[in-house]
């Protein structure tokens, strides 16, 4: 057991420095969810479409007498186009399994659905009613507060379901206890890159996070971008679980910033080469696919976080990729019929020069 | 004598299972133990290979690997059906969600060795609803109360420990009395 045994303490390594503007650099968005279900109600799986209408219906009431809530807007997932559906699946408010079984299930939205940066209430989707929010950067605690401030109004309507031992009674036992899900989107460039990466993988297993690519279906991380999320929900209250999330975001957002200062030390013209080379692409490129966009946004964002390039506009890479999607392409462009694909490459291609080149070529 | 869970190694562990006032034993093999994270919680989560796979594997969402192995692994002898929602234990293995509120009571057999597996634990310290029951609201300060005490113990603090078995007393007889 001797080396299982040993404890990693993350406190040890100073991970909270002063390098908050750092750590937004890094952590590009940060996720909490909570799922509840009411008790005495048929879970999602198993309810009939007339028992989950109801429920909807119930839930809408709720929210629709309620001046806090005056900014939510409702949408019924089965009259959304599919586009828009997928556009919501990309941002894990619907998932695939169940937009088949789309009856009742109902999305409230602050500010409705344009772009990334909501507060949500997902009605039954995988359970009752799912409470998600997204802020920018890592910011935990905020996340956690919009999340907490619309279940603490729903607690007192109805009765959730809920045992001493296994706590808030979820649909997945994934998510049994808090049913609190923290989840942070970093851009990890450099440490993905070293073999700095695996022995963070090795000490998060340890303190119950995981990490993984956060593209679907890119086997190895395509953009450097992971997701680093709280792998246990039941055992530890929900204080713990925000604050061991927290600290290992801060400690990862620290190892990455050091082995960029590392990087810059030892290979300056390597990166500034290839930074360059990539905002030649990202310039003079007529046609660009969604993935290379992303890897050549990732590079462009770590010559802006050195500060080793000129002629590019602060971006935000999480937001930018949002709107570069095809999904997003075609919905915000209204692109009917047929789809060109060399087309919208080219729209994309127009999006980025617009929005991160300084004198819009 | 095989193994009762995979039914195909030869069992060269034994647990005892007392519930209630009935005794089961239950052989199994040196795999399933680990599969089931018998052999304790720190061999099993610290799996290293688990993360890597996790993490090189083709991630697919909302299923990750993790998740469809430990569901693959889930075995039951039975395939019972939750009375209150109908729901079995095939659809539940195949979906990764459960019916009801109900059927974590009612498959507890084959759902809480699972969780055990998945969370690591089965003692909860979430926050509690507003609206719970009294009865809920005693059992869970009872055993914080029994956290407590053990500590006390621990750390040789009798008089303290006397005091919180007390408490716990009153709190116990208070359900009983309410529900009788």
């Amino acid at each position: 057991m001797g080396a299982v045994s040993k404890k990693f303490n993350i406190l040890d390594n100073n991970a909270g420095g002063d390098g908050s503007a750092d750590k937004n650099k890094i952590v590009l968005r940060t996720r909490v969810s909570l799922a509840r279900n009411f008790t005495d109600k048929k879970f999602v799986s198993t309810s009939s479409n007339e028992e989950k209408r109801s429920l909807l219906e119930e839930v809408k009431k709720h929210i629709e007498n309620a001046k806090n809530f005056k900014d939510f807007k409702f949408y019924r997932i089965k009259e959304l186009k599919k586009l828009q559906r997928d556009l919501l699946f990309r941002d894990y408010m619907i998932d695939t399994e169940i937009s088949g079984k789309m009856q009742g299930s109902g999305l409230f939205a602050r500010n409705g659905l344009n772009g990334a940066g909501i507060t949500a209430i997902i009605v039954n989707n995988e359970d009752h009613i799912n409470i998600q929010s997204v802020c920018p950067g890592l910011n935990i605690y905020k996340a956690y507060d919009e999340v907490a401030k619309i279940e603490k109004y729903y607690e007192k309507k109805f009765n959730f379901a809920f045992d001493k031992d296994l706590g808030y009674l979820t649909a997945s036992p994934f998510n049994l206890g808090t049913a609190l899900r923290v989840t942070a989107i970093a851009h990890l460039p450099v440490l993905s890159l070293s073999s700095g990466i695996s022995d963070l993988l090795k000490r998060m297993g340890k303190i119950g996070c995981q990490i993984k690519g956060y593209f679907i279906d890119s086997p190895e991380a395509a953009g450097n971008l992971f997701e680093i999320f709280n792998q246990y929900t039941l055992g530890k209250d929900e204080k713990e679980i925000l604050d061991i999330t927290n600290l290992i975001c801060l400690n990862i957002a620290e190892e990455e910033k050091s082995a960029r200062d590392q990087l810059k030390k030892k290979d300056l013209l390597g990166i500034k080469d290839n930074v360059c080379r990539s905002f030649g692409l990202l310039k003079y490129a007529k046609i660009l696919s969604y993935e290379e966009s992303v890897e050549l946004l990732s590079i462009m964002k770590i010559g802006k976080d050195l500060d080793i390039i000129e002629g590019v506009n602060d971006f935000d890479f999480f937001r930018l990729m949002d709107k570069i999607s095809n999904s997003r392409i075609i919905v915000d462009m209204e692109i009917g019929g047929k789809i060109d694909s060399d087309y919208i490459d080219s729209i994309r291609a127009g999006i980025i020069r617009k929005e991160i080149m300084k004198e819009a070529g | 004598m095989k193994c009762d869970l995979c039914n195909n190694n030869e069992a060269t562990i034994y647990l005892i299972k007392i519930q209630d006032s009935t005794v089961k034993r239950i052989n199994i093999c040196e795999e399933c133990a680990k599969k089931y994270s018998f052999l304790g919680d720190e061999d099993f989560h610290n799996d290293f290979t688990d993360i890597l796979y996790e993490f090189f594997g083709e991630g697919s969402r909302p299923v990750s690997k993790r998740i469809k192995k430990i569901w693959g692994n889930l075995s039951y002898r039975r395939n019972q059906k939750c009375p209150y929602c109908g729901i079995d234990l095939k659809t539940i293995k195949k979906t990764g969600l459960v019916g009801c509120s109900n059927c974590y009571r009612e498959l507890g057999d084959v759902l809480l060795p699972l969780i055990k597996n998945i969370q690591g634990t089965l003692e909860n310290k979430s926050k509690i609803p507003v609206n719970t029951t009294e009865k809920i609201r005693a059992e869970v300060s009872i055993r914080n109360l029994r956290h407590k005490l053990q500590n006390e113990i621990l750390v040789e603090n009798f008089e303290e420990a006397a005091r919180i078995r007390d408490k716990i007393k009153i709190l116990e007889n208070n359900i009983n009395g309410r529900s009788e």
